[in-house]
């Protein structure tokens, strides 16, 4: 039977690959319609893509230091997913997380190193404790989290802006202002995280950070007995009630440790981003999107954290890319729809290879219908 | 007209035309499995037909393609002599086939009249809904308040929903499957007596799909008998006997008295009141003089109405004893289960192992105060699908093959393999997903499971259901071996054959507590029925 | 604080509080709508906030193209379906995970809106107000209620439609059934995954003219923040009433007095700080679920998708 399974598999593979092209070429090629519908010339989109996210000086360490922190959020995701639990609002904990981390930054005021991994630690402990606010109405109100997560998202908002108003929570003294209203000091230059030059490039910290934590999660996930327990929860409840893995310990765990990356992204933002992230500073509108594109990469990742990787790199291709794609004369915005499309592509694939796998094991009945 | 092949030529039967429902050649497969393999089959009008098989057989399936569930792969189907194609359960409305479904039919947020003008076509029309209901009522005598919400009516009555919903429609051809696990003795009379009322007064074709040898011994006219997706014995019910039919069922010759439970038969000695004992009984008698090792002490736990669902029940287990709690389902045994998987958490009342109370509803408590369970329904609580064979067999204690935390996956291969030779699971190694074993396979896995926990109290709730004849006997041995070593078995059955077959003590549940019980040795069929029915003894 | 008691009642008593708690109401209603009959099928319709934005800028473009409101309308509706188009058929035909596709779609139609936004820069009028006589003229609630513009009164319309079709008719009935029991409906012969597309395409059909409201009878002018996720706190409102449409209405009621709450603190020039005020509605919701959602019973088999022979 093993020559036949292997032939079979491989015959699977190939379906597989043909799907995927066949979705992503679909995906691609709807949106190059709707740039030449509009005026513009797709060859120069995406050669403005391959520039500004690869091709040009500097650009692909950008583009790194972009995705480093949609991997941390995405690598989030993850655990929660695993847990059964649909967290929506790592925007709002990543924002968060970057308020915690810079008034606790400013105000702790340690030396260098101490004070980056302060940053840090505040982050995580900022994201961590704004999805408690979602787990702790889950799992005592019963609220289900996908929609506190979200509306949080707005409040979290609105909360730190009011913090970027205030001076003697994260509002600049007037010195330090510049000619903005609502800003938080810049990080002192020994605050930052380090941003080493390689090949040209200035590549941030934050990109091992990164690797190293979805490497991290893959590997808890599947080998250790927390990782074990956190699945069966998220497949199924009961068995897991039944097997000691208490649903309020265990998810509200995951709910937390998930906002604890998104919130480690906000400060690893803060601290080594440069000018893509408000160039050491909390600003209104700070998170950038950054968390929801961290989720859709989850999802597209189809919750596995090592896939996630090349996943970020991508998304953060496209959103690098999309500064260059403005002097075309096509609207900036075409790379979210870009997105949007290549998402919904990359959800066909999955979806028709298990109908046909039922069909096939229904063999002719469902034909004949 | 018809071919003499069928065997069925019953002298002063009166004999149609053309038959309502010819099935000729039907076949249909699943991937590798043939569940239905060149079935022929006839059934007539004004007789009531038994299709008797055991778990597996392909009765199911073929019940499914008359209602239109499913397509056959070959052959075909005639109502009424004219070839039909039924592709949709209103197609077979239209055709006057009609099913009494055993489990899936009705929403319980619904009321009464809803459910049962569910799946028509037309404009709604509750006014003349409730007034057919009536008529049904009047005419068979099935009492039904038609705005009572399903959800919070007992399984017989909602049976008597099922059928209101099926004889609303007229049908010619009606179909009952495995009508009777919800049922006491007593309402399994009344349903036969009505079935029989219809077929006879009004014409219609009856088909009654089982198990149980008994019932359809004698409660049918005529006897197809199903095994491995083939008909392979059409019989007269008159003249048949309990044996043949065994023999036809299993394919071989067959001890009714050890398998008792397998065939759905009631062993009892002439007068008919007493079971037979010595032999049917388990081995040895355990010595009750040991301590109680699992105390469940006055417990209480209500429902969503706020009935109670556990209402003062209070019940010992010995070391070394198989109790079996009989009862119709739909009297707490689930909610049983449920509070020893640590699954519910009681209202009043209290578990406790060898004297130490276990707390009920915490995660994890019931298993680790060594109470093992094989779930009435294991998608439900007991196995994940989506996970291995091996991490199932892991899902309660992952601490045999971990150290500091870590899986280490060597050690779990090792007992994953081990625990597939030793309980004889048949798959493709320790890696194979869950959902790719059959039934009886995913059992055995959990079986494996609790069983390699060296359990001091097993719960073994419905646990051969769904099952063929070889699994159910593997179970039974299974749980007898436990108890002679010592493990206190809790048999949670709606089966009474299974109970009769395997407990040293019985007991009766009703709404929720114990109605009476007595040892195996001085079963009285009477009083269990009586109990069973809610009259404690 | 007497400063702050008095401002409370200024507050409670001026019509524009009133006006504008009814727009907000209105506004919510209709996607509420929709929604109550997405999820009582058993589908958590994450996409209504798509939903709202396509119909609002569709029926922008619409108006842009012809200068007539109805046939704005007309092109608002259209919006909302394509948009329910895409979830209902990805997630009930194609078994793709209702969440993503969901949120997936929020964003590509922000981008889409805001691309196109760009692009076409449509302009568009306020409808005019039809003021009810004698109704209209009632102190407090009169304006409110019966002196918007005539987009507003649709409402009148749809709320009690959607109660006939969900309580009275047989559709309705097979819907609720799908959404608490699919197995059962199956086997009742109910084509479960067709009656939960049918009911996404309900919900983007009021959805759509929800955004067409939106422009028409409150707004005046299209841009891509103009639904602000108030799609999210429509599906708030469903949660909160219980999955009744009565108590949806009243979700909407509530959660919209907290947004005009805020407007009018704002308006009647009381010094509050405006960020904290600002997430007050979403707040407010929060509170809601939290006292209430335990309490209440969902339909049984909301978010789980339903595959014949799976179970």
């Amino acid at each position: 039977m093993t020559e036949g399974a292997s032939s079979q598999r491989g015959a699977r593979l190939g379906e597989w690959l043909f799907l995927y092209g066949l979705s992503i070429l679909a995906a691609l090629v709807l949106s190059a319609l709707l740039v030449e519908s509009t005026g513009g010339a797709w060859r120069s989109v995406v050669s403005a893509l391959i520039d500004g996210s690869l091709r040009k000086p500097a650009r692909w360490g950008e583009t790194l230091g972009t995705a480093a922190p949609i991997l941390l959020v995405a690598v989030g995701t993850i655990v929660s997913g695993r847990a059964g639990l649909i967290n929506i609002g790592q925007e709002g904990q990543l924002l968060v997380g970057a308020a915690f981390a810079t008034y606790f930054g400013f105000l702790i005021g340690g030396p260098g190193p101490f004070n980056v991994v302060v940053i840090l630690f505040f982050g995580v402990v900022g994201g961590a404790l704004w999805a408690g606010v979602a787990a702790l109405l889950k799992f005592w109100r019963n609220v289900p989290e996908v929609l506190s997560t979200l509306l949080l998202v707005t409040v979290g908002g609105q909360l730190v802006a009011y913090g970027l108003s205030q001076s003697w929570l994260l509002l600049a003294p007037l010195a330090d202002r510049g000619n903005r209203n609502q800003v938080s000091s810049q990080l002192a230059d020994d605050n930052r995280l380090p941003r080493p030059e390689i090949f040209g490039n200035e590549i941030s910290f934050a990109v091992i950070l990164a690797v190293v934590a979805a490497v991290l999660v893959s590997i808890l996930l599947s080998r250790t007995v927390w990782g074990f327990r956190l699945r069966m929860l998220g497949r199924n409840p009961r068995a897991a009630q039944r097997s000691g893995v208490a649903q309020t310990r265990y998810g509200a765990t995951a709910l937390m440790l998930s906002g604890g990356f998104a919130g480690l992204a906000g400060a690893a933002m803060l601290a080594g981003g440069g000018f893509a992230f408000g160039n050491y500073q909390l600003v209104p509108g700070f998170a950038t999107n950054i968390g929801w594109t961290g989720l859709l990469v989850a999802l597209v990742a189809r919750e596995k954290a090592l896939v996630a990787i090349p996943v970020a790199f991508i998304f953060a291709c496209l959103r690098t890319g999309s500064s260059f794609v403005g002097a075309t004369g096509v609207e900036g915005r075409i790379t979210d729809v870009i997105q949007g499309f290549l998402v919904l592509a990359l959800l066909v694939p999955p979806a028709v290879m298990f109908l046909r796998d039922r069909r096939r094991s229904r063999a002719a009945a469902t034909d004949r219908a | 007209m018809q071919s003499s092949a069928d065997g069925l030529t019953g002298a002063g039967s009166l004999v149609e035309s053309a038959p309502a429902v010819d099935i000729r050649g039907i076949t249909e497969r699943f991937g590798p499995v043939t569940a239905c393999d060149g079935v022929d089959l006839t059934l007539r009008r004004g007789r009531i037909h038994g299709i008797l098989g055991e778990n597996g057989a392909g009765k199911s399936t073929l019940m499914k393609m008359l209602i239109g569930l499913v397509l056959p792969d070959e052959g075909s189907i005639c109502i009424d002599g004219v070839p039909q194609q039924i592709h949709s359960p209103l197609a077979a409305a239209s055709l006057g086939i009609g099913m009494v479904h055993q489990h899936f039919s009705l929403v319980d947020a619904l009321t009464v009249w809803e459910n049962v003008a569910l799946g028509e076509a037309g404009r709604l029309n509750p006014a003349s809904i409730r007034n057919r209901i009536g008529e049904i009522a009047d005419h068979y005598g099935l009492i039904i308040d038609p705005d009572a919400r399903v959800g919070n009516l007992t399984a017989g009555l909602r049976q008597r929903v099922e059928i209101i919903k099926c004889l609303r429609r007229d049908p010619s051809i009606l179909i009952f499957d495995e009508p009777t696990s919800v049922l006491t003795p007593e309402e399994s009379v009344q349903l036969f007596s009505s079935l029989r009322q219809v077929v006879t007064e009004e014409g219609r074709a009856v088909v009654l799909v089982s198990h149980k040898l008994d019932e359809v011994l004698h409660a049918t006219d005529d006897i197809s008998i199903m095994r491995q997706g083939k008909v392979v014995d059409r019989l007269l019910a008159g003249d048949t006997d309990a044996p043949t039919l065994a023999r036809g069922m299993v394919g071989r010759d067959v001890s009714l008295r050890s398998e008792s439970a397998a065939l759905g038969v009631l062993v009892i000695d002439e007068d008919g009141a007493k079971a037979l004992d010595s032999n049917a009984s388990p081995d040895a008698v355990p010595a009750v003089s040991s301590p109680p090792i699992l105390t469940i002490d006055r417990a209480t736990l209500r429902g969503p109405g706020g009935t109670p669902v556990l209402d003062d029940f209070s019940l010992e287990l010995h070391p070394g004893e198989i109790v079996g709690v009989a009862g119709v389902e739909g009297n707490g045994q689930r909610e049983l289960g449920d509070l020893l998987s640590s699954l519910v958490s009681l209202n009043s009342g209290s578990v406790a192992i060898e004297g130490t109370r276990v707390p009920d509803g915490r995660s994890g408590a019931m298993a680790k105060a060594g109470i093992g369970v094989i779930p009435e329904d294991r998608h439900d609580s007991g196995i994940v699908l989506d996970m291995t064979l091996a991490e199932n067999l892991i899902l309660v204690d992952q601490s045999r093959v971990s150290t500091g935390g870590v899986i280490n996956q060597v050690e779990l291969d090792d007992f994953a393999r081990e625990m597939i030779s030793q309980f004889g699971i048949h798959c493709s190694g320790p890696d194979a997903p869950m959902w790719s074993l059959s039934g009886g396979n995913q059992q055995r896995v959990v079986l494996a499971r609790e069983l390699a926990q060296h359990p001091k109290v097993l719960v073994a709730a419905q646990p051969t259901r769904g099952l063929d004849v070889g699994a159910i006997e593997y179970m039974g041995d299974r749980l007898k071996s436990a108890a002679a070593d010592g493990v206190a078995v809790l048999l949670i059955s709606s089966e009474l054959e299974e109970i009769l077959d395997l407990s040293h003590r019985i007991v009766v549940m009703h709404a929720g507590r114990i109605v009476g019980g007595m040892d195996r040795a001085n079963v009285s069929l009477e009083s269990l029925g009586l109990m069973m029915g809610g009259v404690a003894q | 604080m007497s400063g702050f008691f008095e401002a409370v009642i200024d507050i409670f008593t001026s019509e524009s509080t009133y006006i504008n708690g009814a727009l907000f109401a209105g506004f919510l209603a209709f996607a509420a709508s929709g929604e109550l009959v997405a999820e009582r099928a058993g589908t958590i319709n994450i996409s209504v906030e798509g939903m709202l934005l396509g119909g609002a800028f569709t029926s922008a473009v619409g108006y842009h193209l012809t200068g007539s409101t109805i046939a704005a309308m007309a092109a608002g509706v259209l919006g909302g379906v394509i948009v329910a188009g895409v979830q209902a058929e990805m997630s009930h035909r194609l078994s793709a995970d209702q969440f993503v596709v969901g949120l997936t779609l929020n964003i590509l139609v922000f981008g889409l809106a805001g691309f196109l936004d760009n692009e076409l820069e449509p302009d568009t009028e306020l409808a005019s107000r039809w003021e009810v006589p004698v109704l209209s003229d009632i102190p407090l609630l009169g304006q409110a209620l019966f002196g918007q513009r005539w987009p507003f009164y649709l409402l009148y319309l749809l709320v009690p439609f959607t109660w006939w079709v969900l309580y009275r008719t047989r559709w309705g009935l097979e819907l609720r059934s799908v959404g608490e029991n699919p197995q059962s409906a199956d086997v009742s012969g109910i084509d479960v995954n067709r009656r939960r597309r049918q009911s996404i395409y309900y919900a983007g059909l009021t959805s759509g003219l929800g955004g067409w409201f939106l422009i028409f009878g409150q707004i005046g002018l299209f841009e891509d923040s103009v639904v602000g996720g108030r799609g999210f706190i429509a599906i708030a409102a469903v949660i909160f009433g219980g999955w009744t449409l009565r108590g949806t209405i009243a979700g909407c009621v509530i959660f919209a007095g907290a947004l005009s709450f805020r407007l009018s603190v704002q308006g009647l020039g009381y010094e509050v700080n405006s960020e904290l005020l600002q997430s007050l509605p979403f707040i407010v919701t929060l509170a809601g679920m939290a006292v209430f959602a335990h309490r209440v019973r969902p339909p049984a088999a909301l978010a789980q998708p339903f595959v014949r022979g799976l179970k």
